[in-house]
């Protein structure tokens, strides 16, 4: 275990350093830069090198590049080139908004998704097959809805006309209450995809179980319908649902960037965003390298689950 | 895990309720108006700023030696009470005494306007503005409220120069100094607004200065919600979380707000979006190709039928409410059989084909849709060519296209006219991406900029009007209005010709 950790870490290192260098080299190849990004419709020429000499972008890139790896080494993750602020501070306010959402999606949808994922299979098993056409139904008509229509379509819904949940307003930890009630509607939005993804593969997982032989005899040795899909059935099929959470983890953070902008959530996604749009090479640099980390915890973790999950796996 | 009771869930919607209700709760004295604001703020630095969401923040917080009029946009006193030349050259300006900076920074002096105006031409700042300021050879205070400002050259329009609008701002250089790096969320001013607090993700807040030199502002605090997206700003105005939205753009959001009898605050012809036509692309060297193409498009017919609230058809290069405008110009009514003379007199009766620059985040418009289909009635071909906003910017700068739109918001009638056709701004160092330079509309630009006798000077705004107009190196397409949609509640919300609004004049009535 320790060897593997220690692997892992190895991996870690090298897969982040080619991570930074091709984001690095990446984003200055895309033309324009943060000045004409900036200066937009009116401005151009000479006041346009100006604002270039002052953001840093006349350096020549290696040497850019040598400043970054050596302010990334030490931890210094600079100013954002547009804004003049640390990109830290930026990135640490963003951070916990995002994943609040991210985690409270994944928690909503596993307690939703996985039972009707599992009674679907049940009856698909039990030859009933209503339930499961319904589920398949659900899953196909909310996989072609465009998370940005399902955003206003709730906004219109539950903000408007029912009036429950604010459509704009501080997102701030300081008041938990206000938070989830901003929160809210990115969660739903967000879990409708999820639950409909996520059900379907555990139907599937369960269904194949099913038909195993120990779960016929898990039957003949009397234990309760109820006993045998959920202990014996599910913890089978547990494997290929842990690959699809850890997966749609990542899948969730791609996908807060279309919500975030409709519901005005100041997260990740949104930073990503302004920094594109603005050319802000010091704020995508650090993003992207901070979603790498994020991603390589996530298949780390999910590598753990397994373990525990099934304990014929070894690294 | 989470979980909640139905009480607890009750009082979780409350609280997400709350927020409309405290805007509403308030009392003569002690007035909130939320305003909702469409973009990231990127700072109010004067010297560095940029877009006119920050330049309307900025323009409360500050003020220049002029200002502007809200209704009419002429020049008004701002920090100087008066002002006076002979030549154009030499310019007086008498200040107002006693005018407090925000924050305890001390009363304005003749040496604070120096100092701003310093700071914009020294290079060290690094303002995009310094070439606008670059006229200045000299700066002086024979006493703490006098200015002489002495310029190279005449220039009629230098009250503009010094308005409150970015360079002609007054700062502090104490408040400067100690803002470090950090100059532009930082912003000391004299304005009727001080920036009392700002999260560049979500919100700014400003406070009233009780100091202001024209008494205090009716409001006491001001708070600008980050709205990104349209449709959510429209809702959250039509929940009562906002009570003013900052330029709504999209004219379905427009038609349900005036239904619902939400007050229509707007302006008209704020700016006119042109099609900058590259003469090295050879058809259009020919002023005859560009005359057929604006007699192709039938531009109040497009408008009228895709945003007829958010722009008109329009005729000039300059804009009708701006007093250097004449209306003894060629135009260029829509008549298809017209162009395809002209075509055929050019030479291109069989038509061709060309490229009109555009962006992906845009795509094709539905107002290019109609372009692209009534050119092609006269047998000419435009096919989009779309890259991402930051190349666009990149390649229309550099005037890599063959035709590409430009919309340049100016309240200064020479700042469009040197912009666009002055020699020494052709692209890539300026606007000029017509490459349009003919000696004599380049000496009648800056005769007329001299020129102090108003009759005079108007006559040569209008020869350069009428020759521009004639050999049609850019083509007038339409014209934009803004809108700010408020609740009927919110008064005096009168949007200037930059798409500003001066809060100083903006009031909530309590029922």
């Amino acid at each position: 275990m320790l060897d593997y950790a220690l692997k892992k870490s190895v991996q870690l290192v090298v897969t982040i350093f080619g991570v930074v260098t091709l984001v690095f080299f990446t984003l200055r190849l895309i033309p324009g830069d943060a000045a004409s990004a900036m200066a937009g419709d009116t401005m151009s020429g000479e006041a346009l090198e100006l604002l270039r000499e002052q953001m840093g972008l006349n350096e020549p890139i290696l040497a850019q590049y040598a400043a970054y790896l050596r302010d990334l080494v030490t931890l210094d993750l600079g100013q954002t080139i547009t804004t003049r602020l640390p990109v830290a501070e930026m990135i640490g306010k963003a951070i916990p908004v995002t994943l609040s959402i991210a985690v409270l999606t994944i928690v909503l949808t596993v307690i939703i998704s996985i039972p009707l994922g599992t009674v679907a299979a049940y009856m698909a098993h039990k030859g009933r097959a209503r339930l499961d056409n319904l589920l398949t139904g659900f899953a196909m008509i909310v996989d072609l809805m465009p998370s940005f229509w399902t955003a206003l379509v709730f906004l219109l819904l539950f903000s408007l006309t029912l009036g429950w949940f604010p459509a704009s307003g501080m997102v701030s930890l300081d008041d938990p209450a206000v938070f989830l009630s901003r929160i809210a509607l990115p969660v739903l939005v967000l879990s409708v995809t999820q639950i409909a993804t996520m059900a379907r593969i555990t139907r599937t997982s369960v269904l194949e179980i099913l038909s195993e032989d120990y779960v016929r005899t898990a039957r003949a040795m009397g234990w309760s319908e109820f006993r045998v899909l959920f202990r014996h059935a599910l913890k089978n099929a547990a494997l290929p649902i842990a690959t699809v959470i850890g997966l749609s983890f990542g899948n969730l953070l791609n996908g807060t960037v279309i919500v975030e902008f409709i519901f005005t959530i100041p997260g990740i996604g949104n930073l990503l965003i302004n920094g594109i749009n603005s050319r802000d090479y010091q704020l995508v640099q650090t993003l992207i390298v901070f979603y790498a980390l994020l991603f390589v915890t996530i298949n780390f973790i999910t590598d753990i689950v397994y373990r525990a999950l099934d304990p014929r796996v070894t690294f | 895990m989470l979980t909640l009771n139905r009480r607890q869930f009750s009082s979780l919607i409350a609280a997400g309720l709350a927020l409309p209700q405290t805007a509403l709760a308030q009392s003569a004295d002690s007035k909130t108006l939320r305003v909702r604001f469409y973009d990231d703020p990127a700072g109010f630095d004067p010297a560095n700023i940029f877009r006119i969401e920050n330049e309307n923040i900025a323009f409360n917080l500050f003020s220049g030696l002029t200002s502007y009029d809200s209704r009419t946009g002429e020049i008004i006193p701002d920090l100087a009470t008066s002002w006076e030349t002979s030549d154009n050259k030499t310019w007086t300006f008498r200040l107002r005494e006693g005018v407090e900076f925000h924050k305890g920074y001390g009363s304005v002096t003749a040496e604070d306007v120096i100092y701003s105006y310093s700071r914009i031409l020294d290079e060290a700042t690094a303002s995009p503005y310094r070439g606008t300021m670059a006229g200045i050879v000299r700066m002086e205070a024979p006493d703490p409220y006098t200015v002489v400002i002495e310029l190279d050259a005449p220039n009629g329009g230098f009250l503009h120069t010094v308005a409150n609008y970015h360079q002609g701002q007054i700062v502090s250089r104490r408040a400067i100094e100690d803002a470090g790096d950090q100059v532009r969320w930082k912003p000391v001013g004299t304005g009727p607004y001080y920036l009392e607090s700002i999260d560049v993700t979500s919100q700014i807040v400003l406070k009233r200065h009780e100091g202001y030199f024209r008494g205090p502002a009716p409001i006491e605090t001001i708070v600008f919600d980050i709205i990104k997206d349209e449709a959510t700003a429209t809702i959250a105005l039509r929940n009562g979380e906002v009570d003013l939205v900052m330029r709504s753009n999209r004219e379905e959001n427009l038609t349900t707000l005036r239904a619902e009898g939400f007050q229509m605050n707007s302006v008209e012809n704020y700016a006119v979006a042109l099609k900058v036509l590259n003469p090295e692309f050879a058809p259009f060297a020919d002023s005859r190709v560009r005359q057929a193409i604006a007699h192709a498009i039938d531009y109040d017919a497009i408008t009228g039928a895709i945003s007829p609230s958010l722009s008109q058809g329009t005729t000039s290069i300059l804009l009708p409410w701006m007093p250097v405008y004449s209306d003894d110009i060629p135009t260029y009514p829509y008549d298809p059989d017209r162009a395809r003379a002209l075509l055929a007199e050019a030479g291109y009766g069989d038509g061709f084909s060309f490229r009109h620059l555009g962006t992906s985040a845009q795509g094709v418009t539905e107002l290019q849709q109609f372009e692209i289909d009534f050119l092609a009635q006269v047998g000419l071909d435009m096919q989009m060519e779309l890259v991402d906003t930051p190349t666009f910017n990149q390649r229309r700068n550099a005037g890599e296209f063959e035709m590409a739109t430009r919309l340049l918001p100016a309240i200064d009638p020479d700042l469009i006219l040197f912009s666009y056709l002055h020699p020494d701004n052709t692209v890539p160092g300026g606007l000029n991406g017509a490459r349009y330079d003919n000696p004599e509309v380049t000496d009648l630009l800056i005769a007329a900029r001299a020129e102090p006798d108003p009759e005079t000077s108007f006559a040569q705004y209008a020869e350069l009007q009428r020759i521009v107009m004639s050999e049609l190196p850019y083509i007038p397409t339409y014209a934009n209005n803004v809108f700010w949609p408020g609740k009927p509640t919110v008064t005096g919300v009168n949007i200037n010709y930059l798409a500003q609004v001066n809060f100083f004049e903006v009031d909530v009535t309590v029922a």
